[in-house]
Formats: C-alpha cells, sequence, structure tokens
C-alpha cells in the first residue's frame, strides 16, 4: 500500500511538474516578451524625449541670433539630454541592424554636438556663423530623421513582439487548464482507489473486533490483503489467538485459584492432623490430577508416607519410605519442589516408584522454621507431564499445610494445658472454701472461748467461795457469759440461714432517713456531724427490712469508725437501672490488710464491742438483691462504703 | 474744464506712481543675486572645450557641492569668449570658472576674488600655453609663418592667442597677428583650435598644452600630426572665483568642501571623473606671470576692449 501509494503521488507530482514545466516555460517566454514589450515601450519614451530634445535645440537655433543668452542652458541641457537619452538606447541589447542604426544615430548626436559647441563659442563674422548654424540645423535635422525611422521599425516590433505574446499567453492558459483537468481527473481515480482498497480491510477488522468484543475470543477474520494489510490481518488474527490462549490460561489460573482456596480454607478449620492429611490429598490430587498424592513427613531419618493419601492403600504407604539423606540433596537443588518426569529409575527415590508403577513424580517441600519437615508426594500426572507452572498452587498448599499441621499442633497443647488449668483451679477452689470454714472457725471459736473461759473461772470461784452472796453473784456472772455464747451461735445460725426476700417498694432515701434517725442519739452524743446528699426518685424493688438492715450496719460501723467527732456523709445516686448509696466517716480509715476481709463473718476489729457478722450479712443481704457492695479507704482518711442496689431485683 | 484736466492729470500721477511702486516691488527680487534669495549657487563654465563635455564633467561636481553645502548649485556655459564678463553680469553669477587670461579680466572687471584652482591628475594646477604647425608643413619658427593661416582659441585666452602674440613680440615680431598671419580665425575652444591645423583650415595654431594632451590620448593623429614648436612657462589654470559680496558662510564653505573633497571617498571619485586630483586655494598673486606676459605683449588688462565681434 505505501509503494501503491507513493507511485501515485509520484505520479500525480510528475503530472504537476510537467504542466508546471510547460506553463513556466510559456510565462517565461510570455513575461520575456512582455519585458521586450516594456523595453519597447520604454525606446519610445526615449525615443520621444530624443525627438523633443532635438526640436526643442532645433527650434532654438532657428528662432535665435548668433548671441546666446538664457537660453543657451536650455540647449545645454537639451543636448546633454539628448545624448544621455541616445547613449542609453545604445546601452541596451539590441539587434545588429537596430545596434549599427543606433550607433549611427550617436555619431551623429556627437556631431551635432560638436557643431553646436562650435556655432556656440566660435566668434566669427556672420556668414561663418550662419554657415555653421546650417550644418548644425542639418545634422540636428539627420538626427530627428534617423530617429524617427528607428521609431517605425521599433513600431513594427512592438507591434509583433505584442501579437506573439498574447498567443503564448494564451497557450498556456490552455496548457494549465489541460493539466489541471488530467490532475484532478487522475487524482479523483487515485482517491477513490485508494480509499477502496484502505477502507475494505478496515471494516474487516472492525467486524472482526466486534465479534472479540461479544466474547468470541480466537475469531479469526479470512479477509484476503495484500502488503501492510496482509501483515495488519496476520497481526490481528494472531493477537486474537494470542487474546484466546491468554484467557484460557487466565481461566485455568483462576480455576486452580478457585481449587487452591477450597482446599486450603478447611485447613485452618481443622484440628486432627489425619484429617489435613485427608484434606490435602484429595485437594491436591484435584488440583493438578495426579493418580498418586499423599503427605510425606519427616519422622526421625526417614520420610515416611503418612496415610491416608489418594491412590496409596495402607500396603503401599508403608512401602513408601525415604531416608533424609536421599531427600536433603534434592531439597537444596531444587527450592520449591523436585520434578522427575522421564528415566524415574535414576532418581533418588527411583526403586520406591519403579515398585509402583510410578511414571512421573513430583515432591513439593513443606516447612516449618527453615527446615524441612515434609513433602507432598504426587505421582503419575493424567494430562501427561509435571509443568513449572504445577508449582505454584502446591507451594502455596504446602505452605498452608505447614502452617495447618502448625495450628492442629498448637491447638492439641493449648487443649491440654486449659485442661490442666481447670483442674488447679479446681484445687484452688477446694483450699480456699477449707481456709474459709477454717478461718470462720477459728472466729468462732475465738468468740465462744471467751464466755467460756469466763464461766469456767467462776465455776472453779464458785466451788472455792463459801459466802452464798459471792456465788450468786458468780452465778450470775456465769448465766450471763453463757447468755453471750448463746448469741454467738445464734447469729452464727442466723448468718448460715438463708431467709427469704420480702420484695416491694423501697424508698431508699426513706430507708436511710429511717436509719439516720435512729442512731441519731449516739451521734449526737459523739458530736458527729451528719451531711445528706439525697437524689430524687430512689424507688427500688426490694426488701425493706432486710436492706434497712444494711444501712444500721454500715452507718453504725460508720460511727463506731469515729472515736469523738468527726462526719458522717451519707448521699444517694439514680440512675434508670441502679440506685448508688454511699457511706463515709472521717475516721481512722481501714488497712489493707483487714480491708481484704472486711465482709468475712466474723471477722471484727472492735473486740468485745462486735461479733464481726455485720458486714458480712449485709454482703450478702445486697448480693441477694443483685447488688454489690465495695469499701474504699485511705489510711488516716476515713472510709467509704459504696452500695449498689438494682432498681429491680430479680426474685 | 481746467480742474477736470488737473484732477485727470493727478489721477494719472497717482496712477503711475502707484503702478511704478509695484513694478519696482515686482522687480525687485529678480536683481538679488540667486544666492541672496536663498535658490542657488550658479557659477559659470568658460568654453575652453565642447562646452557639453564640459558641461557633464562639471555636473557631478555640482550635484556634489550641493549635497555638502545644502545649497542648490548650478553651473551654466558662459559662450563665447568676448561676452564672458558682460555674462557674468547679465546672468548674475555668483562666481566661475574662469581661465588664465580671463581670470586676470574678471580680477579687473568684476568684483570677484580667487577661491580655489583645480589639480589635474598629473598633480599640476598649472597649464602652458603651445604655439602648433603640422609635422609636414616643414615649419619650425615663428618667424616662418608669416602669411599663414592661424587658429586661435580667442583673444580672451592666454595660451590660445595671449602667448602667441607675447612669443612674436619675444621673438621680435613687433605686428599684428591680424597683420602677420594672413587668416587669423578664433575657433572658440582649444580642440577647435587644435583640429582646425589638423585638418589643414590652418597652418598654425594656438591652445592650452592640457587640452590638446587630452586630445592626443583620444585621437592618435593629434600626437602623429602635429608639431609644438614653442612653450609657454606654467600659468595658474582653472581658477574658481566668487564674487566678493558673497555671504562669506558661502564662500568659505564651497572653499572647503573644494579643498576637502580628496579627503572623502565620494568627493575622490567625483574628481577623479573631473579630471582632478584636489582643489589648492588660489590667490591673485599667482597670475603675476600673466599680469607680465600681456604686459609685455602691450595689453593694457585694466582697459582691455574686445576687438573682435
Amino acid at each position: 500500500m505505501k509503494s501503491k501509494i507513493i507511485t501515485s503521488l509520484f505520479i500525480l507530482f510528475s503530472i504537476f511538474l510537467a504542466g508546471s514545466g510547460v506553463t513556466i516555460i510559456y510565462l517565461y517566454n510570455t513575461t520575456s516578451n512582455l519585458r521586450s514589450v516594456i523595453d519597447l515601450h520604454r525606446v519610445e519614451i526615449i525615443r520621444q524625449d530624443l525627438v523633443i530634445n532635438a526640436q526643442t535645440v532645433q527650434a532654438h537655433l532657428y528662432s535665435f541670433g548668433t548671441s546666446f543668452g538664457q537660453e543657451l542652458d536650455v540647449i545645454v541641457d537639451n543636448v546633454i539630454n539628448l545624448d544621455e537619452s541616445a547613449r542609453k538606447c545604445l546601452s541596451c541589447h539590441h539587434e545588429p541592424d537596430m545596434a549599427q542604426k543606433l550607433n549611427t544615430m550617436v555619431n551623429q548626436v556627437d556631431q551635432y554636438q560638436s557643431a553646436l559647441s562650435q556655432l556656440i563659442t566660435t566668434s566669427a563674422n556672420e556668414e561663418r556663423v550662419e554657415r555653421m548654424r546650417m550644418v548644425a540645423i542639418g545634422i540636428g535635422t539627420t538626427v530627428l530623421d534617423t530617429v524617427q525611422e528607428m521609431s517605425l521599425i521599433a513600431g513594427q516590433r512592438l507591434n509583433d513582439k505584442s501579437i506573439r505574446s498574447l498567443k503564448e499567453i494564451n497557450n498556456s492558459r490552455i496548457i494549465l487548464i489541460i493539466t489541471l483537468l488530467i490532475a484532478f481527473v487522475i487524482a479523483a481515480g487515485i482517491a477513490v482507489t485508494m480509499t477502496r482498497q484502505v477502507t475494505e480491510p478496515i471494516y474487516e477488522l472492525l467486524d472482526a473486533t466486534r465479534h472479540i468484543k461479544a466474547g468470541e475470543l480466537g475469531y479469526t477474520t479470512h479477509y484476503v490483503a495484500t502488503g501492510e494489510f496482509k501483515e495488519l490481518v496476520d497481526s490481528f488474527n494472531d493477537m486474537s489467538m494470542t487474546l484466546s490462549q491468554s484467557n484460557t490460561s487466565i481461566m485455568r489460573h483462576l480455576e486452580s485459584l478457585a481449587n487452591l482456596y477450597t482446599v486450603t480454607l478447611n485447613f485452618h478449620s481443622l484440628t486432627d492432623e489425619s484429617e489435613i492429611f485427608r484434606e490435602l490429598s484429595y485437594g491436591a490430587s484435584d488440583l493438578v490430577g495426579v493418580d498418586q498424592c499423599g503427605l510425606m513427613m519427616l519422622e526421625g531419618d526417614e520420610f515416611v508416607h503418612t496415610y491416608p493419601a489418594v491412590g496409596v492403600d495402607r500396603e503401599a504407604a508403608r512401602m513408601i519410605r525415604f531416608p533424609l539423606s536421599a531427600i536433603e540433596p534434592l531439597y537444596r537443588e531444587h527450592h520449591r519442589a523436585y520434578i522427575r518426569n522421564t528415566d524415574i529409575s535414576s532418581s533418588p527415590t527411583g526403586e520406591v516408584d519403579s515398585r509402583l508403577n510410578v511414571r512421573n513424580m513430583m515432591l513439593v517441600w513443606i516447612r516449618q522454621k527453615g527446615r524441612i519437615v515434609g513433602a507432598i508426594r504426587m505421582a503419575n500426572k493424567r494430562t501427561g507431564q509435571f509443568m513449572p507452572e504445577d508449582v505454584q498452587p502446591l507451594a502455596i498448599l504446602a505452605n498452608n499445610v505447614s502452617v495447618a499441621i502448625d495450628n492442629a499442633s498448637l491447638y492439641l497443647d493449648l487443649k491440654r494445658r486449659m485442661e490442666e488449668l481447670k483442674d488447679t483451679q479446681q484445687q484452688l477452689v477446694q483450699a480456699a472454701k477449707l481456709a474459709a470454714i477454717g478461718e470462720m472457725a477459728s472466729n468462732v471459736a475465738h468468740e465462744l472461748n471467751n464466755p467460756l473461759t469466763s464461766v469456767l473461772g467462776y465455776a472453779q470461784l464458785i466451788k472455792e467461795e463459801e459466802d452464798p452472796s459471792a456465788i450468786a453473784a458468780d452465778i450470775l456472772v456465769i448465766e450471763k457469759e453463757c447468755h453471750r455464747a448463746k448469741e454467738i451461735i445464734r447469729q452464727l445460725l442466723e448468718f448460715a440461714r438463708k431467709r427469704p426476700l420480702f420484695i416491694a417498694d423501697v424508698d431508699i432515701n426513706a430507708a436511710l432517713e429511717y436509719v439516720l434517725n435512729l442512731g441519731r442519739l449516739q451521734i449526737r452524743k459523739q458530736k458527729i456531724d451528719i451531711i445528706t446528699d439525697f437524689a430524687p426518685d430512689t424507688m427500688i424493688r426490694g426488701d425493706e427490712n432486710q436492706l434497712k438492715q444494711v444501712f444500721v450496719n454500715v452507718v453504725n460501723n460508720a460511727v463506731q469508725a469515729m472515736q469523738s467527732t468527726g462526719t458522717l456523709t451519707v448521699t444517694t445516686e439514680a440512675t434508670d437501672d441502679t440506685v448508688t448509696v454511699k457511706v463515709s466517716d472521717t475516721g481512722e480509715g481501714i488497712s489493707p490488710e483487714v480491708m481484704e476481709k472486711v465482709f468475712e463473718p466474723f471477722f471484727s476489729t472492735k473486740k468485745e464491742k462486735g461479733t464481726g457478722v455485720g458486714l458480712s450479712v449485709s454482703y450478702k443481704i445486697i448480693k441477694n438483691h443483685n447488688g454489690s457492695i465495695e469499701v474504699s479507704s485511705s489510711p488516716g482518711k476515713g472510709a467509704t462504703f459504696t452500695i449498689f442496689i438494682p432498681r429491680e431485683t430479680a426474685a | 474744464m481746467l480742474c477736470d484736466n488737473i484732477r485727470m492729470i493727478h489721477t494719472m500721477l497717482r496712477a503711475a506712481f502707484t503702478c511704478a511702486i509695484l513694478c519696482a516691488m515686482l522687480l525687485a527680487p529678480a536683481h538679488l543675486r540667486a544666492a541672496e534669495t536663498g535658490e542657488r549657487i550658479l557659477l559659470g563654465l568658460i568654453p575652453e572645450e565642447n562646452i557639453f563635455t564640459q558641461m557633464k564633467r562639471h555636473r557631478p561636481l555640482a550635484q556634489y557641492m550641493t549635497k555638502k553645502l545644502g545649497l542648490k548649485v548650478e553651473f551654466t556655459i558662459l559662450s563665447r569668449y568676448p561676452h564672458i564678463i558682460t555674462r557674468f553680469e547679465r546672468r548674475k553669477l555668483d562666481g566661475a570658472f574662469f581661465g588664465i587670461f580671463t581670470s586676470v579680466l574678471a580680477e579687473e572687471s568684476l568684483s570677484v576674488e580667487p577661491v580655489v584652482r583645480s589639480v589635474g591628475i598629473d598633480g599640476r594646477s598649472t597649464a602652458r600655453g603651445v604655439i602648433f604647425v603640422r609635422n609636414k608643413s616643414g615649419l619650425s619658427k615663428i618667424a616662418q609663418l608669416k602669411g599663414k593661416r592661424a587658429a586661435v582659441v580667442d583673444q580672451v585666452t592666454a595660451t590660445g592667442y595671449l602667448y602667441l602674440l607675447y612669443h612674436m613680440r619675444e621673438k621680435g615680431i613687433r605686428s599684428h597677428p591680424d597683420a602677420f598671419f594672413s587668416q587669423t580665425t578664433l575657433t572658440g575652444s582649444h580642440d577647435s583650435s587644435v583640429y582646425s591645423v589638423l585638418s589643414g583650415q590652418a597652418e598654425v595654431g594656438a591652445a592650452k598644452d592640457r587640452i590638446m594632451a587630452k586630445l592626443a590620448v583620444m585621437d592618435p593623429l593629434v600626437q602623429s600630426e602635429l608639431r609644438i614648436i614653442a612653450t609657454s612657462e606654467e600659468l595658474p589654470d582653472n581658477t574658481l572665483y566668487l564674487r566678493r559680496a558673497l555671504p562669506i558662510n558661502i564662500k568659505l564653505g564651497i572653499q572647503q568642501i573644494l579643498m576637502q573633497m580628496k579627503d572623502d571617498p565620494e568627493g575622490r571619485t567625483i574628481l577623479k571623473n573631473y579630471g582632478s586630483s584636489d582643489f589648492i586655494e588660489a590667490k591673485s598673486s599667482d597670475f603675476a606671470p600673466v599680469r607680465k606676459m600681456a604686459r609685455e605683449s602691450g595689453i593694457n588688462v585694466k582697459n582691455f576692449r574686445y576687438d573682435k565681434p
């Protein structure tokens, strides 16, 4: 096509060039003739100047006498102009006959100048001067005749040149028109032909692209083209085929990735190694398409085949064992996988493979912490030989297997440790229970020990005393101590007894007001200031009497914590779900050691004043209301008991 | 009636007076010199060769002077020698290139002063008068020329007439040339004088040596056919005179332009075509030899009268 375009343009250019050349020649001739015509016109102007100058001088010669006045300048100017005009004529290019005539005329002008100069400058008698004047007039007349004669010749030539010029102008116009017409026809022909030759293959290719766009990858056009268009069509067909192959390859890869994803997805949910081996064997077998597939793990110095596997029964699996010394060189040489498609018997694993009728074989390494720990063994690929592109998905699979095996191992380890932890916890709980019982028993024993010691002491005194009044007094003491012991046992029973809750609406603020009024006498006695800050709407559902008992215990505890003066602060806060009661004192506070045991039953720091049951009972009541009770304290800055009571207490 | 006549006479006199004033006003500028009106400088040329050749030679010089001076400079031919002085006055010239003898006469008759003199290509600013005959005539002394036809340039040329007269007196011939020669033709120019002898119209001729040398270059016959029998001493030639009344700046301007032409490339080219290499300052004293020649030839330059038509 390129050569056709160049050839066409060359032909077109040649026609234009030829036409232009002929036209230029005609134009050149025409302009030359026109220049000659112009020159002839100039000559005519010069001739007219010559005539005017000569006639002017002649007129002066006729009309004036021998004494030349101012008219002398006119004569001199005209004669000099005459001479210049004549020489200008002579300086132009002329044909020989015309040049000769011009030479004659110039000579005549020279003679005219000499005669005139002599006439003007000579001082002689009138007769001689008149003679000289007639000579000058005669030469002037000759000059005029010569000029006239030349004028006729120039006129004839002017006419001839004009006719010739017009003829050549006409010829050049015809040639130009013919050239343009021929060039137009040829250009139109070239344009139509070229357009057809260019558009046909383009339309064919356009149609082919539509097929490809519609999904017909690999579609080829059968348009028969030549030259560059043949190359274009071939290239297009190749491109279509390449697209089709690329698409097939991409689809295959996608399918492979999808299979890989399906296989690997299961690995992350499996914790049993045998299940992992099964999934791997079937998954890898499907992924690559092999008759034999299984996982071999390193055990001691050997890679042993782990059952279950695809295409390998228990008997065969036992047979497949590769020593580490045989595998290690292959691992070092082939970084990701070892492929053996031919000459199986000469392979390091050839002995086993030959027995299992293996045609071709691939080992994909499984690594953990930078060391080879196993290999996926595949043999007898169904579609032919193992290819390098088979390695990529299997390498990913191997990595996932490595992680899955690691995870399974970790899972088993974790499970074992969790069980160990559970046992330890149960033991700890049991020990704590025993310790609490022991502590409580110790506290109860301590509490009972005091009255019993008194009873025993007074009983011995009675045995020794004789005075009945003294004995009666001692008996009263013994009675009192026995009542004390009885009270301790009652409280113990009370603590151990599970009382049901009588749920009703309780206004926490009102309950607190009631409790504070009960203790107001003791509070006043100790000159303790009371600060209350109650939130509105502190209604809850609960057991009012038991909650009042809690508040009595906490307030008494606070009052007793303050030895003399101090400030008792009682506040309530209410949310949609909970009412919070805070009771603070300004006593000495609670040490960390005591704070750990403050809610334990029968733990008390108040010696004879308490039994150590109040706060433990309060703790139990609040727990029964699904609430909680906390204590916070800083030594020397008092303590704060915070009670959280839910508005709705579960029955 | 009388009153009417007197009134009419008065009216006529008043009209005549008015006309006279108007005429005086109209004519007054015409009497002014060209340079004084600021129009142009008009310089005369004495016809010492073909006047058209002479004019063509001087035109580039005029254009150069016009360009440099800023005032139009023109040349005009003074036609025949007898009319040079009168024509100078009539044409109201501002100056003229005078010949050797006409310079002396102009200084005496006109209120002019010498300004510059041209120096030829050969370095000469002077010329000599030559008396020549044809080679084949066998003539070699002035005494042998008695009764022969003489071709002289004009009575007011030093080289073309005065020297012949002086030479005759020098050789003891006291006769007037008209009496000594059978025919004395005033040719009007030096080349005419040369060609008169060459063509046989005269047996003896007088002319300027420089003109004759120039003709000899153009026409070999001048060299081969003519023989010089007497030559004068060097005489100052081709001197530009300007009117004394011309403004001093114009006079000095013209003098400076012409004397500095050789320093200007354009001026040098024009000088070369003009046939000169330089212009030098001219003084009246340069013409002492001419005055002496005239005096010894019996010519009183103060009362010189042209005795030919």
